[in-house]
């Protein structure tokens, strides 16, 4: 979905504010979440190469005329005792469950050649070759990060190549099994580097993608704000909505599309990004003005009120300076009295008499329409507690209904000035 | 505006509207979605194509050594020829295109690594042991590693698969089966499935992590909103809804729409008005907690927030990033842990009768972790309460709870000038 008119408004302040939190507290413990999260990746990629690669050399081990029939048991013991040591490198980052791992499975290469150098089977090498390739050789993925492991690495390799060598040339002077043993550690040594270089690469671009997400959290915030806080013209859209949602019956066509065609436009200009000035005698402004004159803004809601078929009839005073969110509250309770009259009151004229105390500013709306019982109509009347009392009371006025069936409806409103 | 106004057809009220009031916390979108495989995966293809291109210079060394006793020698070069020109022509087409391979592109790619396999089999089948000396189709397996961060990974898998039944019944059509030479058969094969499954699976585990990695740094900046905040999807649903009264309304001032309204059009102003008024009134009433587990796809599926008192809008920034991270530890779950693991977070109510040094609120915290043990908590966890509050741990029947106390300034005082 298109995002209409969303401003890409930030503060530096608030810039500042992220840049803060992801150096003291995120940067560093969100690097460290990665990081262990890496490593428990490769460890467990150990984990499962190096037991398949064991499970296949016990498997050719076992098959006979491979291996002493007296030793097999001791070396599958052994096989047995290194598995257990790679579940263990799976589970933890410790690095002794690494050296158990090569000493197990390069016991485990020279046990299976005992006696020595009287078999060179083509059969037992290449039972080694998994052994030392993949058996052992996987642990060369958690072993790419610190000079100890480096070393570690290096002594592994030598060794079980070694060992898978003296079980016999293949090819001329070549031991195929041990080239692939080596090559074996080499490959997880470049797994685990690779994959340790390509997170800290993914990371820098995941930062820059959070930096964005931040600054469109901040955009929307500011977006959300922009639009909830254009409340009068959402008063007078909403007004629109709820007369077409009966069908613009009880008002002139002309009117109600004269209406809608302004309210359209002022929430093209909303979505363009601007602010919304009407055309009409009223002034709708939706910028935050700390003081806006009470008279003139009165006016543009009595025009709305005539073009749908309600006469009102204004007395008391004119100028009156309200601060905006004072003013905002005011007119909306008012708006909704009077749309209420024109609805439920079955008469198309009300009096709206407007006085001022010393601190308080008082609208009476009256009407000689057919009224009704406060008692039971809470229910019906749930969208004007919502909207006008709570409104009202959010900047300090209040609301006080007196009406009786027959005998028309009084409201009174109250703000303070 | 041009054509004709048509109401849309989906509901306004389904899907992504959150019923006022609703306070359970249920996933909202998936930001992670797309970015998957933009994270670096074929940084890691490249590692992948060195692994390959390093077996394949072990192979053919293996194949010159033996040179002699192939009886035909044309049909194994052909092969080591076609394999090369196929992982070069890969390697460059990826990287000129982008990492991407077309399906026709994927197609050939599979053909010509069937003809090198073909052709290594139809060269060493009189020798009567593939396993000792099959070359360029065992590198076959290696190259397929190439697309492994390109193709979905059932594709992977079943080219690999493919390769694997290729060389069981070559070794069965060929070489006798003996003692002596059975190793090396099962080793061969081993070798040729082998990295296309250890591929897949390390690649998928990669991008889960960095996926996992992505949605956390986005639910990060939660952290830094004010005590109430709207979250990533409230401004875009109050724009659209804006936008649909504003089509509306247009409709009604241009006349495509006729007056008195069609019932259509009428229970579509109703349904907007409606809409609007939530939204405009509801406005701000989540916490960053609150839309930190809504928005994020790993917390969303373990973590519950109950804050009806919104407490967690007073947490500092570090006692937020700290909180943060304790839930996100505690949701994690390595592989096969209990799927059953549910976290629940609950803030409040405040004791009126408590409160710490210097008037400061203590907000109690209570977590409960399900379908975990105390000792399989990760330490992280400790850590990162620590910075969050006070904290006491119990253990019973498999549910941890740890119950924490959060210092926080009173905003109360914070509105006060010192």
């Amino acid at each position: 979905m298109p995002r209409p008119g969303r401003p890409c408004v930030t503060g530096f302040g608030a810039r500042a504010a992220y840049e803060d939190v992801t150096q003291t507290g995120d940067r560093l413990s969100g690097m460290e979440l990665i990081e262990k999260e890496r490593r428990r990746l490769l460890q467990s990629a150990a984990r499962t190469f190096g037991l398949s690669g064991v499970v296949l050399a016990a498997f050719c081990l076992a098959l006979p005329g491979v291996v002493d029939p007296d030793l097999l048991p001791s070396v599958l013991i052994v096989l047995a005792g290194q598995a257990g040591a790679l579940v263990m490198v799976g589970r933890s980052s410790h690095i002794g469950w690494v050296a158990l791992t090569i000493v197990l499975g390069c016991g485990a290469l020279a046990l299976a050649q005992l006696p020595w150098a009287q078999s060179s089977s083509l059969a037992l090498s290449a039972s080694l070759a998994p052994l030392g390739a993949a058996g052992v050789g996987a642990v060369g993925m958690v072993l790419s990060e610190g000079t100890g492991r480096w070393l570690l690495w290096a002594v592994g390799t030598l060794t079980s190549s070694l060992l898978v060598a003296t079980a016999g040339p293949t090819s001329g002077l070549f031991s195929t099994p041990a080239i692939a043993t080596l090559a074996g550690w080499v490959m997880t040594l470049i797994i685990g580097l690779w994959v340790t270089v390509g997170v800290q690469r993914a990371v820098l671009r995941i930062e820059n993608i959070g930096r964005a997400h931040h600054l469109e959290r901040q955009a929307s915030e500011t977006e959300a704000q922009r639009r909830q806080g254009a409340r009068l013209l959402h008063d007078t859209v909403l007004a629109t909505l709820t007369l077409l949602a009966h069908s613009g019956v009880g008002v002139s066509a002309e009117a109600l599309r004269q209406q809608a065609g302004e309210d359209a436009r002022l929430l093209r200009q909303l979505r363009l990004g601007s602010t919304p000035m009407p055309q009409f005698s009223g002034v709708y402004s939706l910028e935050p003005v700390a003081e806006t004159p009470l008279g003139t803004t009165l006016e543009s809601v009595k025009q709305r009120f005539l073009r749908m078929g309600l006469s009102v009839r204004w007395h008391g005073s004119g100028q009156v300076l309200l601060p905006s969110d004072v003013l905002d509250a005011f007119l909306l309770a008012l708006a909704e009295c009077l749309e209420n009259v024109r609805r439920h009151a079955g008469v198309d004229e009300a009096d709206v008499t407007i006085t001022q105390g010393d601190d308080t500013l008082r609208a009476v709306v009256t009407d000689a329409g057919v009224g009704f019982d406060p008692a039971d109509v809470a229910a019906e009347r749930l969208g004007f507690t919502e909207s006008v009392v709570a409104r009202l009371h959010d900047v300090g006025g209040n609301a006080r209904v007196f009406s009786t069936p027959g005998a028309g409806t009084t409201v009174i409103l109250e703000v303070p000035r | 505006m041009s054509g004709r106004y048509t109401p849309p057809d989906e509901s306004t009220l389904g899907g992504l509207v959150r019923p006022a009031g609703a306070r359970s916390s249920t996933r909202r979108g998936t930001p992670t979605s797309t970015h998957a495989s933009a994270l670096g995966s074929g940084f890691l293809g490249l590692g992948v194509a060195i692994i390959a291109a390093l077996q394949a210079m072990l192979g053919i060394a293996l194949f010159l050594l033996r040179l002699d006793a192939y009886p035909s020698v044309i049909p194994v070069v052909a092969a080591w020829l076609l394999l090369m020109v196929t992982f070069l022509g890969l390697t460059i087409t990826i990287s000129a295109s982008g990492e991407r391979l077309p399906d026709w592109l994927y197609a050939v790619f599979l053909a010509a690594l069937a003809a090198v396999v073909w052709l290594d089999f139809v060269a060493i089948a009189p020798l009567g042991d593939i396993g000792r000396h099959a070359t360029a189709s065992v590198s076959v397996g290696f190259v397929l590693l190439v697309i492994v961060t390109l193709r979905s990974r059932w594709e992977v898998l079943l080219a690999t698969a493919a390769l694997g039944i290729a060389f069981v019944v070559a070794i069965l059509m060929s070489t006798p089966l003996t003692p002596v030479t059975i190793p090396m058969q099962v080793v061969i094969v081993a070798l040729a499935v082998g990295p296309g499954i250890t591929g897949v699976l390390l690649v998928s585990g990669f991008e889960r992590m960095l996926k996992r990695e992505l949605d956390r740094v986005l639910v990060q900046s939660t952290v830094a909103a004010p005590r109430l905040a709207v979250g990533m999807l409230a401004s875009e649903e109050l724009a659209r809804l804006d936008l649909d009264a504003e089509e509306l309304l247009d409709a009604v001032a241009n006349g495509e729409a006729p007056l008195p309204l069609p019932a259509l059009y009428s229970s579509r102003a109703s349904t907007l008005a409606t809409e609007l008024r939530l939204h405009l009134i509801e406005g701000r009433r989540e916490t960053w907690l609150f839309h930190a587990i809504s928005e994020s796809e790993h917390l969303g599926r373990r973590v519950t927030v109950s804050d009806p008192a919104t407490l967690a809008g007073l947490l500092d920034d570090v006692q937020r990033d700290s909180l943060l991270a304790a839930l996100w530890l505690l949701a994690a779950d390595p592989a096969g842990a209990s799927s059953t693991r549910v976290v629940t977070t609950a803030l409040g109510p405040l004791d009126p009768n408590r409160a710490s040094t210097g008037g400061r609120l203590v907000i109690p915290v209570r977590l409960e972790v399900t379908g975990m043990k105390r000792n399989r908590v990760d330490p992280g966890v400790w850590e990162a309460l620590d910075r969050v509050g006070r904290y006491s741990d119990s253990t019973a029947s498999g549910t941890v709870v740890i119950d924490l106390d959060c210092a926080v300034d009173n905003p109360v005082d914070a509105a006060r000038p010192q």
